[in-house]
């Protein structure tokens, strides 16, 4: 499969119509470190990378807002938010790819309820649709309700709506404290009781995990803000602080097991875990974002669950024809999104 | 042959079916009086199920409809444009559940904004987003409109508390966005996020989940005066430079504290002063006292005339009270108020005023100025006379001509109350034919018949064909005889 790596938000138009004229289908990707997480591209498919696009265009400390060419890698971002002392609240700094991957993707919506999602941290686009359109929405100052907002259908789109060539997006000051920090080990019960407490504390923590492994459960994230408010909050809850943050994310699935992610009303976690094989390992979200690792079998049995549970939970990794098994959308929401892919990309060529 | 509003009397029965023309006045305007129209009927439906039957009687009649909440709208957006039906969902206003444990809350799309928060107080929880119409504006309409308000600096919009929604399409399909968890399902698209601040032109919700946000256990409020509004908009920037995240951050100018001391929302700001800031923390107690000294240096710094504190609900009250009444204060100006809704990048503020009083000197117009300073969102108000037309155009021009500087600054033509029909000629300045074609696709989508509160938010290139269709709707709505 060839791969171009158009330069500017032009190159992208022209490519795009070109391959729209020769009806070629075409996955667009940053660095490709999300891959194995969508569908294989159609054979004969172009991969469009937005890899080159890799600049900052714009970084305004006092506006607390900044504008990145797609290409540009979290860690890139990440570092010119520190030397600036910003923070762009759903980054991380770990994550391997790039800005653009992250909202396509949209990995980890609300990592707590405190955080922001991707969704609240976009502000505009400039974009491109398959037919070479060049367009905008949205703005570059922190507040415009000018216009429907076409941009926020980037979040979660995974390439398959237009590509974006610019991201506007919403920063804040950085926290003077920011903190790590973990909960004894105990079992699963106990893990979720604090998780809810954690959750309802006026000052919940940024990013909040309940991370069962090997039967073993516990509380874990990234507490954030005014140093006294941080240190106060671990005394009051019985945490400590760990030498490096957990990821957000569970590793790759082990042979013959797949992972699941999906969403859950916290209240129902506990449903969730029953519905688990007690050694499967889980990570929750204090957002109510999930992510388990399952045989194929026990992965339908929780699809099966979910209606009963509430929410929705489909494979992300596994064999090729396993990726997006999962809960059904609604009828009216199924129906909504095939207009909208229809409106933007008529002969379904993004793949 | 049976009319559109004998089927929806049918339906609803005859007092929630409005047709005569005396009392469908009421509904010809919302908060931005230079427009108005009424409508041909009003329906009030009490359920999903009701919505649903509405809206396939209109559409199977091809009858536009305009969804309608409170109306306290600032731009037009629930003011038909040509002949349609308004559908009304104040009635629709029970809290369906609340869940202590997820923090959040089904609404049906009636309740009024504060009510929620009264529902929930002894929860010790609150909406957050909190318009200065709380008291009165729906959670409908605010979802519609993506309204702000002044605890959005550090809260966020609505969009930001929004979890679910039942939506009624145009058809009459229902449509859930969203999930009980979370705004996005994993394999979906965003279509909450692009629902939310669609003005009512993509379907009806009928029914919300929100997010509750827990009080904070302490607030502290400062006030602090200042002899010019540059010291005013400085100040802002270097507490937010400092790293500072108040919860609200809001300016009222000179004219604006006349108006406001004047009236009976009275709050004891300094007449003399060029310009008030209202700056607000919340959280700890201990952390309160070190925000709020790093505050009094930087208002020390820009030479305040005068700094307050309100360390106890009453007086938070008192200072608040001007705030959240200076839009009604204005009433003492004139008869009509024209509220401007602009954007500009924080650091731009100073100079955007500074045109903003040049243009109101050029129009000779009333301006005043009350703003989220926090978020470079610009509130000038003009107080005028509806009844004379001339000064009306220059109010309209006035207000073209400050949105249009917005834009040369690097912002927008509005930060929260939307286009409606009000900015729908100001939507170029922003946008060029490919990205209005772009939203025009994306409304489609929703509505491929163009019936949901059509007129509003795009510019329509085909106003005039559409118009000529009027006289057979009426028709067809109201009866031969009674469109005669
Ligand atoms: C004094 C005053 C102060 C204000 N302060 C603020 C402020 O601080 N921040 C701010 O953002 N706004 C403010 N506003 C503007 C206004 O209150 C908001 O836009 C509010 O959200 C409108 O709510 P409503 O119930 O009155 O809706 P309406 O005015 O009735 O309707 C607004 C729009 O929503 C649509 N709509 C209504 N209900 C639904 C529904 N269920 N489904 C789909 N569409 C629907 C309508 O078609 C219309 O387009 C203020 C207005 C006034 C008069």
């Amino acid at each position: 499969m060839s791969e171009l790596r158009p330069a500017s938000a032009s190159e992208v138009a022209s490519m795009l119509r070109d391959l729209a004229s020769a009806k070629t289908s075409v996955r667009i990707r940053g660095l490709g470190t999300r891959d194995r997480l969508c569908v294989p591209a159609p054979k004969g498919a172009a991969i469009l990378s937005l890899r080159a696009m890799s600049a900052i265009e714009r970084l305004e400390p006092d506006d607390l807002t900044c504008s990145v060419q797609p290409g540009v890698t979290c860690r890139q971002l990440a570092d010119a938010l520190t030397r600036a002392q910003l923070e762009l609240d759903c980054l991380d700094a770990d994550d391997l790819g790039t800005i653009g991957g992250l909202y396509a993707s949209d990995p980890l919506p609300a990592a707590s309820p405190h955080a922001a999602s991707p969704r609240s941290t976009l502000l505009g686009i400039d974009g491109a649709l398959m037919e070479g359109l060049e367009f905008r929405s949205g703005a570059r100052v922190v507040k415009s309700v000018a216009g429907f907002d076409v941009h926020r259908l980037l979040v979660g789109s995974r390439g398959r709506l237009f590509a974006a060539t610019l991201l506007h997006l919403k920063l804040r000051p950085a926290p003077k404290a920011k903190v790590a920090f973990e909960s004894p080990p105990s079992d699963v019960v106990l893990a979720t009781k604090l998780l809810h407490t954690l959750r309802i504390d006026a000052s919940s923590p940024k990013r909040l995990m309940l991370l069962r492994e090997n039967g073993v459960a516990m509380v874990c994230g990234v507490a954030s803000g005014n140093p006294r408010q941080v240190a106060s909050l671990l005394v009051r809850h019985g945490l400590r602080e760990a030498t490096a943050a957990k990821r957000p994310h569970l590793s790759a699935p082990d042979v013959g097991h797949e992972l699941v992610v999906g969403c859950v009303r916290p209240s129902r976690l506990l449903d969730l875990v029953a519905a688990l094989p007690a050694e499967a390992p889980l990570l929750a979200h204090g957002g109510g974002h999930f992510e388990t690792m399952l045989t194929p079998s026990r992965s339908d049995a929780l699809v099966a669950a979910m209606p009963r549970i509430g929410g929705h939970a489909v494979v992300a990794l596994g064999a090729n024809a396993r990726i997006g098994v999962g809960t059904h959308l609604d009828v009216g929401a199924e129906r909504l999104q095939r207009e909208l892919r229809s409106a933007l990309d008529p002969r379904a060529l993004l793949a | 042959m049976k009319s559109v509003v004998d089927e929806l009397e049918a339906l609803l029965g005859p007092n929630r079916t409005i047709h005569s023309r005396d009392a469908l006045l009421a509904w010809e305007c919302d908060g931005f009086t230079i427009h108005r129209e009424p409508p041909l009927a009003v329906v009030f439906p009490e359920s999903t199920t009701e919505v649903q039957a509405v809206l396939r009687i209109l559409s199977k009649n091809g009858v536009p409809f305009v969804p309608r909440g409170a109306g306290t709208c600032l731009s037009g957006g629930p003011t038909p444009v040509g002949p349609s039906v308004v559908v009304e969902l104040a009635r629709m206003n029970r809290v369906l559940d609340v869940d202590a444990v997820d923090r959040s809350a089904l609404v049906q799309p009636g309740v009024v904004n504060l009510d929620l928060t009264t529902h929930v107080k002894h929860l010790s929880l609150h909406y957050a987003p909190d318009p200065s119409s709380q008291s009165v504006c729906t959670i409908g309409g605010n979802v519609a409109e993506n309204s702000g308000g002044p605890h959005c600096f550090k809260y966020g919009m609505t969009v930001d508390h929004l979890i679910g929604a039942t939506v009624v399409l145009p058809d009459g399909q229902l449509a859930q966005l969203g999930t009980e968890s979370g705004p996005r399902p994993p394999q979906g698209l965003d279509l909450l996020g692009v629902f939310c601040g669609s003005e009512g032109t993509f379907g009806i919700c009928t029914e919300i989940r929100v997010r509750l946000s827990t009080d904070q256990p302490a607030v502290r409020t400062l006030l602090a005066s200042f002899a010019d509004m540059t010291s005013a908009c400085r100040a802002v920037s270097d507490i937010v430079g400092r790293g500072l995240v108040p919860a609200a951050l809001e300016i009222l100018d000179q004219a604006t504290i006349r108006a406001v001391e004047a009236s009976v929302y009275k709050a004891g700001y300094p007449e003399d002063a060029a310009a008030v800031l209202l700056v607000e923390f919340d959280g700890e107690e201990e952390t309160l006292d070190e925000e709020a000294g790093q505050t009094r240096q930087v208002f020390a710094h820009h030479d305040a005339l005068r700094i307050e504190e309100a360390t106890d609900p009453r007086e938070r009250l008192r200072l608040w009270k001007g705030r959240k009444g200076a839009f009604g204060a204005m009433g003492r100006l004139s008869t009509d108020l024209y509220v401007l809704d602009g954007v500009v990048p924080r650091t731009k503020l100073v100079e955007a005023l500074e045109g903003i009083y040049a243009i109101g000197k050029k129009h000779f117009v009333v301006l005043t100025n009350v703003f989220h300073a926090g978020d470079g969102n610009l509130h000038p108000n003009i107080s005028y006379d509806g009844r004379n037309t001339e000064e009306t155009a220059r109010v309209v021009q006035a207000g073209h001509e400050i949105l249009e500087l917005c834009v040369k600054l690097g912002g927008s033509v509005s930060g929260e109350h939307g286009i409606g029909t009000e900015k729908i000629n100001h939507m170029p300045l922003m946008y060029r034919p490919q990205d209005l074609d772009v939203m025009a696709r994306v409304r489609r989508a929703f509505d491929k018949e163009g019936l949901c509160n059509p007129g509003k938010v795009l510019p329509n290139r085909s106003a005039c064909a559409e118009s000529q269709k009027w006289p057979a709707m009426i028709a067809r709505v109201l009866g031969e005889d009674a469109a005669r």
